[in-house]
This record gives structure tokens, C-alpha cells and sequence, in this order.
């Protein structure tokens, strides 16, 4: 019994693991990024390069609020909504943005942003069309090209199977504690493992934190029917109660005067005294409907929903606000959500966070190279691999080479795409894209080490052009950042220079491994034949 | 200077708990590991590692067993390096990890009293 149960978690441990590994990659690679998504959007627009962190954030915003409705009561007086995003230490910059009207067929209203240097209070130089960082955050959920609740669907059966997968490999890893630092190197497949085992021991709890809490933010999509069953306008009701909205002064017709938006401060600093505001948002302003929104941050508390308070635009009075003391079931879910996405964590969490990420890619990535190696070797030299191992050794090429070249590119359209391009944004997701897969071409035509090595090589050349060609194409570089305190800027073009000395390396031992081969299979040969003669 | 001291005190337990095998403590002191000291290593590692825990939680609230978690896996990992890829530098390490214990845990106190 004991060795039968071994045998179908190793055997499920496997067949979960393979199944999906490589979509995993992508979620993870994608994940992991994404904790730094703000920071990659900071280096795709260098229009805010140059923004010096304020001397006191939050002294500043009440003036910084006031002048942003100033600004916009003046631009966009019949816009229906407004919204003033304040400075936040990884945002250095200011945003007075208004809602367009809608053209024919739109459902939502494009906004209008005008980007605004703090410390100048002057307009920032017009931002170029990209994603920036963006973009891996929403490809991390949503994938891509296709319809973001079936990506989702697709994302959460993903998580379930490396959930299942994780605690297989508990149970299958026997000598789990007494392997701990252990690695074997030069061992083929065992080597393979060692990696394996140690990337999954080494970031387990964040491994089960992470796609855990994965499936709980998306929990409402796949458990529906509690409140399907309690509410009669069914996810939308419970959404409506869950968030606070203005059911006081909404019904309320035509046009009145905003009232100064001191009024609404003088309130807010009231009841949080020391409150960091993050957002004022503003619908039907100048109307006697309209509500003001002022979203604060929750500090370090473990909580998605931003605490907010909701004014009337016309009277002043205070219509709605979140709950301060969450319920048991509620505290529950903020705190797992808020785990997930890390959103408040600190700089050195957030670094921590990465390396979690890293490790998980590095698991998903021997896990996968494991199976192809141990078929590899359990094959006699003469017989042709099968069609599932080629498939599967073209799909381990294609993801864990394939998607650091993509992102190189995608970073690199960034800069040498022309600002004059339209619909830019989407001509550098295209580039990451055609990347990927030409890359995946490639591997699908041959899988050998040789490809390997040639793709290595390439990760190289390109993780090193990203930093030179930001160099050439804007009026920084990596000396200057570290010169000028730029960490955030710093930080990126080092990554990439560490990236690529990494593939350097890579390359080079793919090297020694083929000529180590190589010189084995001769003298096996040699031996053979003097043995015949 | 609190985050270092939370860290420093989890690579001790961390290599206290490779210290406490006897092929890791063969391969940096040459010699055997007696019983005595693996079961005083394994003291030294619990506890340093229940310190370090209840440091980020006191310090951190919310985010400290993240912050802990992500500690021990820096921890594993480094002392996964040193005695595997470096092992002559194995013990350097070690007298690293104590005087960053000792230079965190002196500046709090003399900060804090």
C-alpha cells in the first residue's frame, strides 16, 4: 500500500506538473515582474526620469488637490468624471486626468491624463503610448488575445494543478529536510533534481502562498453561487453592498456649484489625521448628483480595498465610506488578496517577493527539463526520440529561453519604436509576441543542445542592448543613475546587465557540457574498436 | 538595521541546521560530528530561527511572516551555495554571519536604551 501510494503521488506529481508547466512558466514569469510593475513603467516613459522624490509627500497633497480642481473645473467642466492620482513614492509624478466623451459604440469613457511634475508643478513632456509594466501584470491573469474570463478560467485550473502538484512533491520528497542544502552537480538528471527540490524546499511557504491566494483573488469567478443565492440582482448586488457607493444624493437632478474641496479635506483629515491620500475622484462634477471619492493608502495594513470616503460634490456631506473594523470573513480575504499582490510591501519584501518568483520559475523550469532528461536517458542512443518527448523538449526551449528574449524585446520596441506610431502600445505587445514566437519556430525545427547554446547566446546580446540602447536613445545611462541616486532606473539596466552575463555563463557551460560529451563518446568508441580489433 | 538583525539571526538558524549534518560540518571543520554538538547546533538553530520569527512579526505585523518566510529562503539558499560551491569560504561565512548578528543586535541596543 505504502509503496503503491508513493508510486501515484510521483505519478500524479509528474503528470499534473507536465501538463501545465509550461503555462505556469508564463504565470510565474509574468507574476514576478509584475512586482516590480510600476518601476518598468517609470523606465518605458522618460518623460518622468528625471522627477526627484518631494521632501514631504503628504504636506503637499492638499495643495497639489486644490489646484488639480482648480485645473480641471477650468479645462473640463463638463467632463462626467475627474480624477486627481497624487504622488506615491514608487509614482513620483502627478495626474489630473478627465473622462472624454464617449464616441459611438464605446462602453467606457477614454480618460484624458495631464502629467504633472510635483515639485515644478509644470506639465511633464507628452508621454510616449505603452503599457509599460502593465503589461506582464494583466498577461499574468488575462494572458493575452483572448477573452479575459476564459484566460482566467484558464489561470485558476493552472493554479489548482500546482497546487496539487506542490503537496504531491511534499509527500514524494521523502528526504525533504536531510537534502536541504544539498546540491550534486555534474550528475545529469540528478543534478536536474537537486535544483529541482532545492528551488521548490527553499521558497516552499511562498510557493503555497502564492497559488493559494492566487485562486482566492479570483475566488468570486469560481464560487459564485453564495452570492448567486443570498442576492436577487445575484454578483452584482453583493459588489454593490461590498463596495460603498453614493445612495444619497445620486437621484438628485441638475446643476449645482461644487463646493470647495477644502471642506471635503478639513473632513477627511478629521477622521485620519495623518492620512496619505492616494486618489480624488469625481463623478458628475458641477451637477447636484455628484459624489467626491478620496482614497486613502491603508499603510501597512493587510487590506486590498483602499479605504475611501464619499462625499457629495454639491453639499459637502459625507455619503458613504468603507468599513474600518472588517468582519472576520472579510479581514480574511483582504489579507490573502493583499498577500498576493504584495502591493504594499515594503522595498526589501518586495525584492524577497522576486526572489520567491525566481525560485518558482526555476522549480517549474527543472521540473520540466527533469522529465525530458530522464526519458533522454533511459533511451538507448539508437532509438529516435519519441513524438511527446520532441514536443516536450520544443516547448521547455521555446518557454524558458523564448520569454527573457521576448521581454528583452518588448523593452527594446519601447524605445526604438517611433513615438509617431499608432497604436504603439500594441506594436511593442506585438513585438514581444513575434518574438516568442519565432523563438518557439525554432525550437519546434531542432531541440538540441546546440540551440540551446545559440538561444543563450542571444538572451545575452539582447539583456545587454537594452541598457545600451536606453543609453543611446535617452539622456541617461547607468552611470548617470547611480550618479544622480536614480535607483529605481539603476536597478533595471543593472538586472538586465546581470541577465545577461548570467546567459553569458549559460552558454559557456553549455559549451564545456558538449565538448565533455563529445570527448566520452570517442573514447567509448575508441574502446569499442580496439575491443573488435 | 531591525531587518538585518531578523536576517542575521535567520541564517545563523540556517547554518546551525547545515552544521548539525555531518557531511556539511565534515567538509568545513574536517572532522566528525559528535552527538553533543549536533544536538547543540540544532538548539542554537531553533531558537535563533523562533528570535528571528518573532522579530518580523513584531516589527513588520502584517507583512512579517511574508518578510520571515522570504529570509529563510535567502538563508537556504546562501548556505546552500557556501557548502556546496564554496566550501573553503564555508567558515568565513559563518564569522560573517555572528558579526553582523553582533553589530545589529549592539547598534539597536544602543540606539533603543
Amino acid at each position: 500500500m505504502k509503496g503503491s501510494f508513493f508510486r501515484s503521488m510521483t505519478w500524479l506529481h509528474t503528470w499534473v506538473g507536465l501538463l501545465v508547466c509550461w503555462l505556469l512558466y508564463l504565470i510565474f514569469f509574468a507574476g514576478t515582474l509584475s512586482f516590480f510593475r510600476d518601476e518598468m513603467s517609470i523606465w518605458s516613459q522618460p518623460a518622468v526620469h528625471n522627477i526627484t522624490a518631494q521632501a514631504d509627500r503628504v504636506g503637499a497633497q492638499r495643495a497639489q488637490i486644490k489646484a488639480g480642481f482648480d485645473y480641471l473645473n477650468k479645462h473640463a467642466g463638463n467632463s462626467s468624471n475627474w480624477r486627481v492620482t497624487l504622488p506615491e513614492p514608487r509614482v513620483p509624478y502627478l495626474k489630473y486626468g478627465y473622462a472624454k466623451p464617449k464616441e459611438p459604440g464605446q462602453r467606457r469613457s477614454k480618460f484624458q491624463d495631464n502629467n504633472i511634475n510635483p515639485n515644478t508643478m509644470e506639465p511633464l513632456a507628452p508621454f510616449v503610448d505603452t503599457k509599460g509594466g502593465n503589461f506582464f501584470y494583466r498577461l499574468h491573469f488575462d494572458l493575452h488575445y483572448m477573452s479575459p474570463i476564459t484566460a482566467r478560467w484558464i489561470v485558476c485550473f493552472a493554479s489548482l494543478f500546482m497546487l496539487i502538484a506542490i503537496i504531491s512533491g511534499v509527500i514524494i520528497h521523502k528526504r525533504i529536510f536531510k537534502d536541504m542544502f544539498t546540491f550534486r552537480g555534474n550528475k545529469g538528471s540528478r543534478s536536474w533534481l537537486d535544483v529541482h527540490n532545492l528551488s521548490s524546499v527553499l521558497a516552499l511557504p511562498f510557493h503555497l502562498m502564492i497559488t493559494y491566494t492566487g485562486m482566492i483573488t479570483l475566488i468570486f469567478m469560481l464560487f459564485p453561487y453564495p452570492a448567486l443565492t443570498t442576492y436577487d440582482d445575484g454578483i452584482g448586488g453583493f459588489y454593490n453592498e461590498v463596495v460603498p457607493s453614493n445612495h444619497v444624493t445620486d437621484k438628485a437632478e441638475g446643476e449645482a456649484p461644487m463646493v470647495d474641496i477644502n471642506t471635503i479635506l478639513d473632513q477627511v483629515y478629521t477622521k485620519w489625521p495623518a492620512a496619505d491620500i492616494t486618489r480624488v475622484q469625481v463623478s458628475n462634477p458641477n451637477m447636484a448628483s455628484s459624489t467626491i471619492t478620496v482614497l486613502v493608502s491603508p499603510g501597512k495594513e493587510l487590506r486590498d480595498q483602499t479605504p475611501r470616503l464619499i462625499f457629495s460634490g454639491a453639499t459637502g456631506q459625507l455619503v458613504a465610506q468603507t468599513v474600518d473594523e472588517l468582519t472576520a470573513s472579510k479581514m480574511l480575504f483582504e489579507s490573502l488578496n493583499s498577500m498576493h499582490t504584495g502591493r504594499l510591501a515594503d522595498p526589501l519584501l518586495r525584492w524577497l517577493y522576486v526572489l520567491g518568483g525566481i525560485a518558482g520559475c526555476v522549480m517549474i523550469g527543472t521540473g520540466c527539463t527533469l522529465w525530458a532528461k530522464r526519458i533522454r536517458e533511459r533511451n538507448k542512443s539508437d532509438i529516435k526520440p519519441s513524438l511527446g518527448l520532441k514536443l516536450v523538449e520544443s516547448l521547455n526551449l521555446a518557454t524558458i529561453m523564448g520569454l527573457p528574449l521576448a521581454t528583452c524585446v518588448y523593452f527594446l520596441a519601447n524605445r526604438l519604436l517611433s513615438t509617431s506610431v499608432t497604436e504603439r502600445a500594441d506594436k511593442e505587445v506585438l513585438a514581444f509576441f513575434l518574438t516568442w514566437l519565432a523563438v518557439a519556430v525554432l525550437a519546434f525545427i531542432k531541440q538540441d543542445k546546440l540551440q540551446w547554446r545559440v538561444m543563450a547566446v542571444i538572451n545575452s546580446v539582447a539583456c545587454l542592448s537594452v541598457p545600451l540602447i536606453n543609453a543611446i536613445t535617452t539622456n541617461g545611462n547607468i552611470i548617470t543613475y547611480f550618479l544622480h541616486k536614480q535607483w529605481t532606473l539603476f536597478m533595471f539596466d543593472a538586472l538586465f546587465l546581470v541577465f545577461s552575463f548570467l546567459f553569458y555563463v549559460q552558454s559557456k557551460k553549455l559549451c564545456t557540457a558538449t565538448t565533455r560529451e563529445k570527448a566520452i563518446n570517442a573514447s567509448s568508441s575508441n574502446k569499442l574498436t580496439g575491443q573488435q580489433g | 538595521m531591525i531587518n538585518l538583525l531578523s536576517f542575521s539571526l535567520c541564517l545563523l538558524a540556517f547554518n546551525g541546521f547545515a552544521m548539525a549534518k555531518n557531511g556539511h560540518f565534515k567538509a568545513i571543520f574536517n572532522k566528525r560530528l559528535d552527538d553533543v554538538k549536533r544536538k547543540q547546533f540544532l538548539v542554537l538553530a531553533w531558537i535563533s530561527i523562533l528570535l528571528s520569527f518573532s522579530v518580523c512579526i513584531f516589527t513588520q505585523s502584517g507583512y512579517g511572516a511574508l518578510q520571515f518566510f522570504g529570509f529563510a529562503g535567502l538563508s537556504v539558499l546562501l548556505v546552500m551555495t557556501f557548502n556546496n560551491f564554496f566550501v573553503k569560504l564555508a567558515k568565513p561565512f559563518l564569522i560573517i554571519n555572528f558579526i553582523l548578528l553582533v553589530i545589529s543586535a549592539l547598534y539597536l541596543a544602543l540606539t533603543l536604551y
